[in-house]
């Protein structure tokens, strides 16, 4: 009996010897990023030396490359521009998988070794992501490497792009990533045949006009990401420590001396008007399309939601203003963008670093708002004409002079959905400070509490 | 206790024997201890000579190679931090020799498994030595390896039997629990993620912290208590309404004057049949606050009515998303999922009721709810007992309800369980695997897996013992 | 004989109200399905227009966000692979703790009870990492691997079937000379028939409704590689939900359809196998 048992567990332990190529270091398994990408890769060394065309037999560069689900198509094409562009130093063999940009960070962080070479992701996941050391700085050698290849360097790369994007591309100041679009912010879609271009500056015009009209105007309250917007307005501000825990202010005073208290009985104002409609997280396109709404605040990837319900109607324009205590306040908005970064654990973190750059150039982001209205942070590219008359993103640009650079950490998220539940659900009454204040500073609490 | 005791009697004769062989063998049983193959070499058993050898070698060879190199920093689980350099040259980054804790900790734990069963293999087979040797003393015939191999199928067969899916049970079930266990007592989260950055040993702190101690997060303690107490009422509420309401279906539709009874139960079979991840997210969409089903009540003006009342707040109905009303849609939701099987467990039951009971109970004239009461459902509480304690614990366990109704729909707005982001509607499993997948807060988790599990054992140990009483064996 | 009526009539009222909740969602699925609409439809039960074009998008026209065929064939192939290994698993173990008597068989069977108590999804990051150990992430073959090397631990069911198999039977078989093996294949199982049905319908079903394991080991992003339920499941991401929620419901009733067949035509197995196995006869 002790034979068979003996000789399944020899088995199950050559197996496992097998696959761990015999007494392979604990850090072989950056190994296994990308298969089989051999170390024959050394070769386009000399070509980068020579930096003209590599003479003889090319190496094969594999290379992962994960995109959002729209931009599929769009990647098949860069990537056969990508390849040959620089068919000279080497043969790639590129793989384009689909990776939300949204939940990006949730399938890298479970096995960055594992993860694609080359993902786009939005701005909010690059703290996570660089702390985890998923993301490839582009330093002073990477920099050198793209002045060899592509023929910028990283400065031309920064002053090419937003300031802003390049700011939310790094972290303390190094870069981690490439701007692929901006945008990623939120603003407000209009019916401008129920509401007038001046009722739709503040949010006392909007819910008239919209209780007028038997419509609502839509906003999503239980998510940090746009009822921060109110807060940023007014002056407050979110930040990181460098623990990696998150700073907030809100339950205090703000720069322009408002009080957070006030913006929460202006929020309250808003949630408890019947013209106004809470909206879940994730139901907003729904929700236009469902026809109830005559404005509703929401980012470019529903502009074509919006034009298809507002009809004739449709119209975009920054975030209104809205009544703090006896002063009418400009709503803020976190400034998002979406990045293309490369993982730190590449094999070929070089050429995966110069896909990254390719697909984010002025011509791939031109063709990217072709594909599907991704306003380009390339400072060109901006410029293009048909780019610059785009409703939605006219309206986008707009609010972006209101934006502030999202940098919050992990603990953010869940009390600041919680805290706009509670107003969106008529919780906290307007009438009583001490209850307002007492929620605020219960928020402040859970957002700064030290992670993990 | 008694059970307790003859464990101990087989465990200490397992190894009494062992010392007598150690004592009272011959050269070649002594030769075993250190050579594994020796014993059946002197009997002239060379093909199990030689396997025992290979095997052996097989061992040595994992323990030089791939155990010794973990192992070795078990104590520490990794001090180098890796560090990269890019290098232009080659286009590629260098990295340090750095260690991965993770794979240590996983490296060690696969390499303490098979120590351990290698302990054994080497245990049983100096005994079987020993054995082999004392019945040639005695002149007795000693099995060649064809009539040893004749036993697997025969009196061994369980071996044969049983040795893959236990291998399969022990390398995917077993070590990775093993693995979280340990996790447990370490500080893997989001600021030690593998593998850029380590994870060390701490101690007990992380139990400290969840029982309210001057933990990290204060919230935790709290968020625990709400939702184990939330966790414990719905696997209570939800195994006994899926029970009895699985029996009182069965009732009706096997009733003598139900008509079709086959139709009955395809027609309520058909929701069995779709996958609950399309059937749960299409509930979550109908009941959604912006859903079908809101609309349908705001135009019949029930809404409205509702609102008057001072019911609700909103212009929709919260039935997935406020507490009180998300908590009684979930278990209603879960009636809906889960009756129909019940009631096809309740059907073959009550096709094996004890008829002649019924009809003499009928002839003394008991009605109808007498017969339910004193003679079918004895029975069926009887013969299902037990499967009611395993659908408990399943239920405690129910993730796929609970994660598929509320996940992304219920927003918490109680403050304190949000920052430690928790929901009132969450079990402990749906916390602990959103603590997992959004905050990779694995050393919490593996904390709350622990409790579960304890909260577990413990109830089915009760339970079971309660009816092993009654009615002896079960399992 | 009146009472008799009024109880017929009250017996069928309910049993129909009680089928109409039942099936309300159902239908809500099936006719979403049939929408023209791509969305989420809230405003009505019954679609505006009608129309076929979700099944054909699904079927004959597959992106990168729905390769539905491709994702059939996938699930059916770990669905094929899943009920012939892990049935067979199961059989075995249930066979060795119901029918032999050996030592440490206790111990065995109160450790698979202790470890059924952990909670599944904790140890998936533990799995994850022992498959990559093997090298076995992002396959198929991994991914059944992981469904089969658990499925041991579900043996009670089938081992309360084997239970109340006659002894007489198996000790007349043994005194002829029979071996063990022989007693398994040749009177055993045959007269499993009912649980066999159940353990292969479960195990069949398996891969269909996971979507947690599937989702965390095929993680390469390639919508080709994956199974129906990550599939489905990844249609409601937010940013797709309005344009696949159609698609979804079409999707949720072409895999529900030979289920429901499979249900109907085993049911009377399916009943015997699951009570014959959870009671003790």
């Amino acid at each position: 009996m002790k034979k068979l048992l003996a000789l399944i567990l020899a088995l199950v332990m050559a197996l496992s010897l097998a696959a761990c190529g015999g007494g392979g270091t604990s850090a072989d398994g950056a190994g296994d990023t990308s298969g089989d990408t051999t170390s024959d890769t050394g070769d386009t060394g000399d070509a980068g030396d020579t930096g003209d065309a590599a003479t003889g037999d090319q190496s094969t560069i594999s290379l992962r490359l994960w995109g959002a689900e729209e931009d599929q198509t769009l990647l098949a094409e860069l990537v056969e521009g990508f390849k040959a562009q620089y068919a000279d130093y080497a043969n790639f063999d590129i793989q384009i998988g689909t990776e939300s940009e949204s939940s990006a960070k949730d399938t890298v962080l479970t096995d960055i070794e594992a993860a694609a070479d080359v993902y786009a992701f939005a701005s909010d996941q690059l703290t996570d992501l660089v702390n985890a050391g998923a993301l490839q700085a582009i330093d002073e050698n990477m920099s050198q490497a793209l002045e060899a290849y592509a023929g910028k360097s990283l400065d031309d790369i920064k002053a090419a792009n937003v300031e802003a994007s390049v700011e939310a591309a790094s972290k303390d100041g190094t870069m981690y990533a490439f701007p692929m679009g901006a945008g990623n912010n939120y603003f407000l879609y209009y019916d401008s045949s129920v509401v007038s271009a001046e009722q739709a500056q503040s949010w006392d015009g909007l819910l008239e006009a919209a209780a007028a009209a038997g419509k609502q105007v839509g906003m999503t309250f239980n998510s940090g990401w746009y009822n921060a917007s109110f807060f940023l307005g007014a002056g407050f501000t979110v930040g990181l420590n460098a623990d990696g825990s998150t700073a907030i202010d809100w339950n205090g005073t703000s720069a322009t001396s408002i009080s957070g208290v006030d913006v929460v009985k202006g929020m309250i104002g808003i949630a408890s008007n019947d013209a106004f409609m809470p909206i879940a997280d994730g139901d907003i396109s729904n929700q236009i399309a469902a026809g109830g709404l005559c404005a509703v605040i929401s980012g470019t990837w529903d502009a074509s939601a919006a034009q298809a319900a507002f009809g004739d109607g449709y119209a975009a324009t920054k975030l209104p203003t809205y009544t703090c205590g006896d002063q009418q306040v400009q709503m803020g908005c976190y400034s998002g963008f979406k990045l293309i970064g490369v993982n730190a654990y590449s094999q070929n973190a070089g050429w995966a670093t110069l896909l990254a750059e390719y697909l984010t150039n002025e011509q791939a982001q031109i063709a990217r708002f072709g594909a599907r209205q991704l306003a380009p942070t390339n400072l060109v590219a901006s410029a293009d004409e048909t780019v610059a008359a785009d409703v939605a993103n006219a309206a986008s640009a707009a609010q972006d002079a209101y934006g502030a650079i999202q940098n919050v950490g992990g603990n953010y998220w869940d009390p600041t959905a919680s805290f706009g539940a509670m107003i969106a659900q008529g919780e906290l009454s307007a009438d009583d400070d001490a209850a307002i204040q007492a929620a605020l500073d219960s928020l402040v609490e859970g957002v700064t509490a030290p992670i993990a | 206790m008694d059970k307790v005791k003859s464990a101990f009697r087989s465990f200490g004769l397992f190894f009494a024997e062992f010392g007598e062989a150690v004592v009272k063998g011959d050269l070649w049983t002594k030769l075993t201890l250190v050579w594994m193959g020796a014993g059946y070499l002197g009997r002239r058993q060379y093909i199990k000579a030689l396997i025992m050898t290979l095997f052996q070698a097989a061992v040595i060879y994992f323990s030089c190679t791939f155990a010794v190199e973990y192992l070795a920093d078990f104590a520490t689980l990794g001090t180098v931090q890796q560090e990269s350099v890019f290098n232009v040259v080659t286009m590629q980054n260098e990295f340090n020799d750095y260690d991965n804790s993770f794979l240590i900790l996983l490296g060690s734990v696969i390499s303490l498994v098979v120590w351990v069963g290698f302990f054994f293999a080497w245990i049983f087979n100096v005994k079987c030595v020993w054995r082999i040797e004392r019945q040639a003393k005695l002149g007795k015939h000693v099995n060649n390896f064809r009539e040893d191999l004749r036993g697997y199928i025969n009196e061994r067969f369980y071996v044969t039997l049983l040795t893959v899916p236990v291998a399969g049970v022990v390398i995917f079930t077993i070590v990775p629990l093993i693995i979280m266990i340990f996790v447990a007592f370490t500080n893997y989260d989001q600021n030690h993620m593998p593998p850029s950055a380590l994870f060390d040993w701490v101690g007990l702190n992380n139990f400290i912290s969840l029982f309210g101690g001057s933990g990290l997060t204060v919230s935790f303690s709290y968020a625990f208590v709400r939702i184990l107490i939330w966790t414990l009422i719905w696997s209570f509420f939800a195994t006994l309404t899926c029970y009895f309401g699985g029996i009182l279906l069965s009732l009706l539709i096997n009733g003598k004057r139900t008509m079709g009874k086959k139709l009955w139960r395809a027609l309520f079979m058909v929701t069995v049949a779709v996958p609950q991840f399309v059937s749960l997210l299409l509930v979550r969409n109908f009941f959604a606050d912006n859903g079908i089903v809101n609309t349908i009540l705001n135009n019949i003006g029930v809404i409205g009515a509702l609102r008057d009342l001072g019911v609700i707040s909103n212009t929709y109905i919260p039935f997935l998303s406020s507490p009180g009303w998300a908590h009684v849609m979930i278990l209603i939701i879960n009636i809906w999922v889960g009756v129909p099987y019940q009631m096809l467990i309740a059907t073959g039951v009550l096709m094996n009721l004890p008829t002649d009971q019924i009809e003499s109970a009928s002839i003394d004239g008991a009605n109808k709810w007498q017969v339910f009461r004193h003679i079918t459902m004895p029975y069926v509480l009887n013969v299902t007992g037990p499967a009611l304690v395993t659908d408990f614990v399943k239920n405690i366990n129910n993730f796929n309800v609970i994660y598929l109704l509320t996940e992304s729909v219920y927003t918490t707005t109680n403050q304190t369980m949000a920052n430690s982001q928790a929901k009132e509607v969450d079990l402990l499993v749906t916390w602990l695997f959103r603590l997992t997948q959004d905050n990779y807060n694995y050393k919490m988790a593996s904390v709350i897996g622990i409790v579960i599990f304890i909260i577990c054992a413990v109830f089915t140990l009760v339970c079971f013992n309660r009816i092993n009483r009654k009615e002896g064996e079960y399992a | 004989m009146k009472r008799k009526y009024v109880d017929i009539a009250v017996r069928h009222i309910a049993l129909i109200l009680l089928a109409a909740i039942w099936l309300v969602p159902i239908l809500w699925l099936v006719v979403t399905s049939f929408s023209a609409y791509d969305g989420r439809n809230t405003s009505q039960f019954f679609p505006a227009e009608w129309s076929l074009h979700q099944y054909t998008n699904l079927v004959l026209h597959p992106d990168t966000v729905a390769n539905f065929p491709a994702w059939f064939k996938n699930t059916l192939m770990i669905a094929c692979g899943n009920c012939v290994i892990s049935s067979i698993f199961v059989l075995m173990v249930a066979y060795a703790f119901s029918c032999m008597r050996f030592k440490g068989r206790r111990g065995l069977q109160n450790l698979s009870v202790i470890v059924n108590l952990f909670p599944g999804v904790l140890s998936m990051i533990a799995i994850y990492f022992v498959l990559r150990t093997f090298g076995l992430t992002n396959s198929h073959f991994g991914l059944l691997l992981v469904y089969c090397g658990s499925s041991g631990l579900g043996y009670l069911i089938a081992k309360g079937f084997f239970d109340t198999v006659p002894r007489g039977l198996l000790e007349a078989a043994k005194i002829d000379g029979a071996s063990e093996a022989r007693c398994f294949f040749q009177v055993v199982i045959p007269l499993s028939r009912p649980i066999i049905v159940y353990t292969v319908i479960n195990a069949f079903l398996a891969p269909w409704m996971d979507f947690v394991f599937a989702k965390m080991i095929l993680n390469a992003g390639v919508s080709a590689d994956w199974t129906v339920a990550i599939g489905l499941y990844n249609m409601l991401e937010r940013s797709l939900i309005n344009s696949y929620f159609g698609q979804f419901c079409a999707g949720g009733v072409l895999i529900s359809i030979p289920i429901s067949i499979l249900f109907i035509i085993m049911q009377k197995f399916y009943v015997e196998g699951v009570t014959g196995g959870a009671v003790k006869g």
